[in-house]
């Protein structure tokens, strides 16, 4: 155990780390910040509410920085669609801000918080999960055919909708290799904005989803630029958290330790595997966070008489952090062992590359 | 042991009981003292 002075509390140094890590291999892998999942762990952990959300911004922006640079260096980053989306990015967090403050004054902002979270997490899990299954099919029966199947395959038209939209000025995102409406891409900044402001996350969870299903980028070049525009969000976060005395710099660095090596290892992680896998994993956090806050939501709506409840909502916070890392280690040595030519399960070779 | 590995959901099933049954003892022994309820 660890005496955190500025937070007021001591939590053991190895559970700092490992968060850090899952989290940093997590975000790594799937874009996000992870801020939904390491907020309410530190809660768990006994850090104060406030505090827990310092940290975590301030962590988040380090291992971000981490993460953006090594998927810089696998070419996962569009600094066209970045930079045209970061402006709009900002303008929706203060946008998001705002509207929390006045669901504050109104006595509206904790139900209003969790509830407009599980909605949209319900919402997007569900999507993904549909839409990531058809295209697990899909690949199934084209590697059937013979047909030769690219890192990225969708099973859905919406993102063709939006790029037929022609309001000027039209921008071309080579990295991605998409056509589309700048104001599409602003548009999708300043609603992820609004969202990421007014939940007080880093909004990766909402922003990769926009990427894939609506700008149409593919799911490796969504992960980058989301983690580039994290770098920009959180980095500003971080410095108004840290103004205001949020933050526990020693809590901070016991978990970018962690974290370091966790965002490090998701990156190089998605080189092994196709869109699909990712957009799988992206889903099962946005499902099992989606049921952790519901359990706690019910156990802060029954007045706190059910204990069982609270100690559900906790292990599936810790729960899930361990569950997503396991996934994406399975994915990385499947695809280790079907390249070598070995016996992996049926389900694997659709989800993996065979060669880089 | 492949059988069971070979069908997606079982395996997800597997994973997840593994991560919940660590979790749970990590509650027990780390976190129980120190949470805020």
């Amino acid at each position: 155990m660890y005496e955190f002075a500025i937070a007021g509390m001591s939590a053991p140094i190895f559970l700092l780390v490992l968060t850090g890590m899952t989290v940093g291999m997590v975000g790594g892998f799937i874009g996000v910040g992870g801020g939904y999942m390491v907020t309410p762990a530190l809660i768990v952990f006994g850090f104060p509410g406030y505090m827990a959300s310092g940290i975590d911004v301030m962590h988040i922006a380090g291992k971000s920085v981490v993460a953006t640079i090594r998927h810089r260096q696998l070419g996962n980053i569009d600094w066209v669609l970045g930079l045209a989306m970061v402006g709009g990015t900002m303008m929706g967090v203060e946008m998001g801000v705002r509207l929390l403050n006045l669901t504050k004054e109104l006595g509206l902002s904790g139900m209003a918080l969790l509830f407009g979270s599980v909605a949209i997490m319900v919402g997007l899990f569900v999507y993904t999960q549909i839409e990531t299954h058809r295209a697990h099919k899909k690949i199934d029966q084209l590697t059937e055919s013979g047909a030769e199947v690219g890192r990225e395959l969708k099973a859905t038209k919406l993102p063709m909708f939006f790029q037929n939209i022609s309001l000027k000025p039209i921008i071309r995102c080579h990295v991605a290799r998409i056509i589309i409406s700048m104001w599409v891409v602003v548009i999708v900044g300043v609603a992820t904005g609004v969202l990421a402001g007014f939940f007080g996350v880093g909004g990766g969870f909402i922003r990769v989803p926009a990427l894939v299903y609506v700008v149409g980028a593919t799911t490796h070049i969504a992960v980058g630029t989301d983690l580039l525009e994290i770098v920009v969000s959180g980095g500003y976060g971080a410095l108004r958290h840290f103004m205001s005395g949020n933050v526990d710099m020693i809590a901070v660095f016991f978990m970018i330790i962690g974290a370091m090596l966790g965002a490090q290892f998701g990156s190089i992680a998605t080189s092994f595997v196709r869109g699909p896998a990712i957009r799988y994993i992206l889903s099962y956090s946005l499902g099992l966070a989606t049921v952790g806050a519901f359990m706690r939501l019910v156990y802060l709506l029954t007045a706190q008489k059910y204990g069982f409840l609270n100690f559900f909502a906790v292990v599936f916070t810790v729960g899930e952090m361990i569950f997503l890392c396991l996934f994406i280690l399975s994915l990385v040595y499947f695809s280790v062992r079907y390249r070598g030519g070995k016996w992996v399960p049926g389900w694997i070779p659709a989800l993996v590359v065979q060669k880089d | 042991m492949k059988a069971l590995v070979d069908n997606m959901l079982v395996y997800w099933l597997l994973l997840l009981g593994i991560s919940l049954g660590l979790a749970a003892l990590v509650y027990v022994f780390w976190l129980k003292e120190t949470m805020i309820h």
